[in-house]
């Protein structure tokens, strides 16, 4: 995870396995694994669906053993903990090195300890400085002048804040692993769905009704459509709190735009249509024609009693056809047969054989649905997210690199300069650049 | 109109990756030259394209919903982007490749690496022209309409384009430390390369996961609901992950790291099109 230092203590077997990166390989491949089988076995769905899916054996296996809700099972809990404890270890093991080392001054005598990469001398008469001075300022730009005795030294450093880089990535990491953690654990989540003018105090919870410490009521519900393909373009729900019965606020409520009150956030999750009363149909069986009255999911007997039809649901505007209501249909012991009924256009759709039904009139009502959610756990996610940019900044796309040039004038004229440097993780362009500034300082100064 | 022009755009590509065969073969700079404009030339119609795809998408806006004031239309602008369904963004990851090859890696962009690059961007484009890909400009439903959508999808996008190229990288890896041949770049360049795609490839999907979770926070109340396409641009990121640990900790190079570097690469091309047709989620507008 982090540089291994050489530290002079030996580790002991369970720090150096926490802070090995072999754990941190070994832990993303199995957590890519275990996530894998999270797209591909439907997750949480009730177990006759895995029943039904991959038989009694296979199913029942896949349920108990946590794998129908593998993100929150063990499968990949207990890896994604020890990725947090490794992480951790790496911090906890690295980050006051990293410290020292980013406090560490680029002295002249910490110069005089780079490995040297180069030699260069120029005889007597010449005076290498400004040459030296120049080739420096272009190649690698500003840089600082030390006097030793019989050295001049001129240093150049870059990067210094690069070894913390990789450590504020993992800080990053850290902090939206907590802010999950503290959502799962201090947060709340559930859902509401409100008719016009209904008034909520509760919101609904898992399987259960948790209470608002306000009032909701839901003014008036808009959906509009685009007028080709049926494709909804906007839905709003304006709302309004109340406490004690009074109006505390008023909050218009879009997708995209969400509402705060009371420590509560409301999102516009969806919308539905439900029945205001029974669905008038014309049915039509041989050359008769019959009207019928249908309430929601109430078996009525057609005319001639042969045939039973059922008002499963409704919907405000099908594909972009209008009302519809959705029918089940069977005649005798047969198989039900399920269809669409489109108020506007009673040409489109299949029915059963020798009936033709036509909806008079789908009376209707939208609702909203609203997901309410509290998460102390935002925050801190998003403090990850913001601290991992100049992290990731750090450690790859600034890499650090020290340059000295000492120059050693002769007594007797003419003098010698050695090229001192180091760049740690960057080989490739420490080789280049040393090639450049190599062959740049010698134009100038040899003979 | 705009489909012509991207199928005139297709068949340059094509041919800048015969040239570019070619002229390694022959060993031409000549030709290198000549593959070299011609790319250009293409990537310059092609961003033609995407704009007039983007000002017919913001045109039919303005006829469901005429703006008022100048920031409300910049913000109609920006929602607008060509990148809100399946179509769109095959052509933007056509883009993508030549552009991200030519602007950050444009040492590299030539020869075999070169033609593979512009025949990849030339597949996508053939797919997204004959592949039976509804390429009407749809009108945005509500989720879309969001500042985020822009840079989401642009740093996903050259996030994917980035592990390309790595991808390409090491398959010539793969080819060339089995048996060296001069005329492709040496093993240690092409290390180097994939290496680097890589650091700006998992920096770009990077972004892109965060970009999206914000934005899945305002939308939905949720910036991590475990959707398909989310888990799988997790499963890459572990990949890459892995892949940057390794050699940067471990010191692996060579062969390894090529082959991490393909399994990145079908991890990315499951989370772009295998999320998309086999498994139904959140993002399943894409299709």
């Amino acid at each position: 995870m982090v540089e291994s230092p050489a530290s002079a203590k030996p580790k002991s077997w369970l720090w150096g396995s926490l802070t090995s990166i072999r754990l941190t390989v070994f832990l993303l491949l199995i957590l890519a694994a275990v996530a894998v089988i999270g797209t591909v076995v439907p997750q949480n769905q009730p177990p006759g669906q895995y029943f039904m899916r991959y038989g009694e054996g296979l199913g029942g296996l896949l349920y108990h053993l946590g794998l129908a809700r593998v993100y929150y099972s063990p499968w990949f809990l207990l890896p994604m903990g020890l990725l947090a404890l490794n992480i951790l270890s790496c911090l906890i093991h690295g980050l006051p090195q990293a410290f020292r080392r980013i406090l560490r001054p680029f002295t002249p005598e910490a110069a005089l300890a780079l490995p040297e990469r180069g030699k260069f001398s120029w005889p007597a008469g010449v005076d290498p400085r400004a040459h030296v001075r120049a080739v420096l300022r272009q190649e690698l730009g500003q840089f600082r002048q030390a006097n030793l005795s019989a050295q001049e030294i001129y240093l150049y450093e870059r990067g210094r804040f690069r070894p913390l880089g990789p450590y504020l990535v993992h800080l990053a990491l850290l902090l939206i692993l907590t802010g999950g953690l503290i959502g799962k654990f201090w947060g709340l989540e559930g859902s509401l769905p409100l008719d016009q003018g209904e008034v909520a105090q509760n919101f609904q919870v898992a399987d259960a009704q948790h209470p608002l410490d306000f009032q909701v009521r839901l003014d008036r519900f808009q959906v509009q459509f685009y007028e080709q393909d049926g494709i909804p373009k906007e839905f709003r729900s304006d709302l309004t709190f109340l406490k004690d019965g009074k109006e505390v606020a008023r909050a218009t409520c879009r997708v995209n735009d969400p509402v705060s009150f009371g420590g509560l956030t409301f999102y516009q999750a969806s919308y539905g249509a439900r029945p205001e009363g029974p669905v008038h149909l014309k049915v039509r069986h041989g050359d008769q024609d019959q009207s019928l009255e249908l309430p929601l999911r109430r078996l009525v007997d057609l005319p001639g009693g042969q045939a039973q039809l059922m008002l499963l649901r409704v919907d405000g505007n099908l594909q972009g056809y209008g009302p519809a209501a959705q029918l089940a249909f069977r005649e005798g012991s047969g198989h039900p047969q399920i269809f669409w009924v489109l108020q506007d256009h009673p040409e489109l759709g299949e029915q059963p054989d020798h009936y033709r039904f036509r909806a008079e009139a789908i009376p209707f009502q939208y609702y909203s649905v609203f997901q309410v959610r509290r998460d102390p756990g935002v925050w801190w996610v998003y403090a990850g997210f913001i601290l991992f940019l100049p992290g990731f900044y750090l450690a790859f796309l600034r890499p650090a690199a020290r340059w000295a040039v000492v120059l050693e004038v002769a007594a007797q004229g003419g003098g010698q300069a050695r090229l001192l440097g180091a760049s740690p993780r960057n080989r490739e362009d420490f080789a280049a650049s040393l090639e450049r500034l190599l062959e740049e300082l010698k134009k100038g100064t040899s003979p | 109109m705009i489909s012509q022009v991207l199928g005139l755009v297709m068949l340059v590509y094509l041919v800048v990756a015969i040239l570019f065969l070619m002229a390694e073969l022959w060993s031409s700079p000549r030709l290198q030259n000549g593959a070299r404009v011609l790319l250009w030339a293409g990537l310059g119609a092609h961003t033609a394209a995407l704009l007039a795809r983007w000002l017919g998408s913001y045109r039919l806006a303005v006829v469901h919903a005429a703006p008022a004031a100048l920031a409300e239309n910049l913000r109609l602008i920006i929602l607008h982007a060509p990148l809100s369904n399946f179509y769109e963004s095959l052509i933007f990851f056509a883009w993508t490749l030549p552009a991200l090859g030519v602007i950050s890696f444009r040492r590299y962009l030539k020869g075999y690496l070169g033609a593979g690059v512009a025949l990849l961007a030339c597949l996508l484009l053939a797919y997204a022209s004959f592949g039976g890909v509804d390429s009407r400009i749809k009108p945005l439903m509500p989720a879309l309409k969001s500042n985020w959508l822009l840079i989401h999808v642009v740093t996903a996008f050259l996030g994917y384009a980035a592990f390309a190229l790595a991808f390409g990288a090491a398959l010539l890896y793969l080819v060339q430390d089995r048996r060296p041949r001069a005329s492709l770049p040496p093993v240690a360049q092409l290390d180097r390369l994939i290496y680097r795609a890589t650091v700006l490839g998992f920096f770009l999907l990077t972004l892109g996961i965060l970009t999206g979770a914000v934005w899945a926070e305002t939308a939905w109340g949720r910036y991590w609901s475990w959707d398909p396409k989310e888990t799988w641009s997790l499963i890459t990121w572990f990949i890459y992950a892995t892949l940057l640990h390794a050699r940067l900790l471990k010191g692996w190079q060579g062969r390894r790291i090529a082959w991490l570097a393909v399994l990145g690469f079908m991890a990315v091309l499951f989370t772009y099109f295998g999320v998309s047709f086999l498994l139904a989620g959140l993002h399943s507008y894409l299709t």
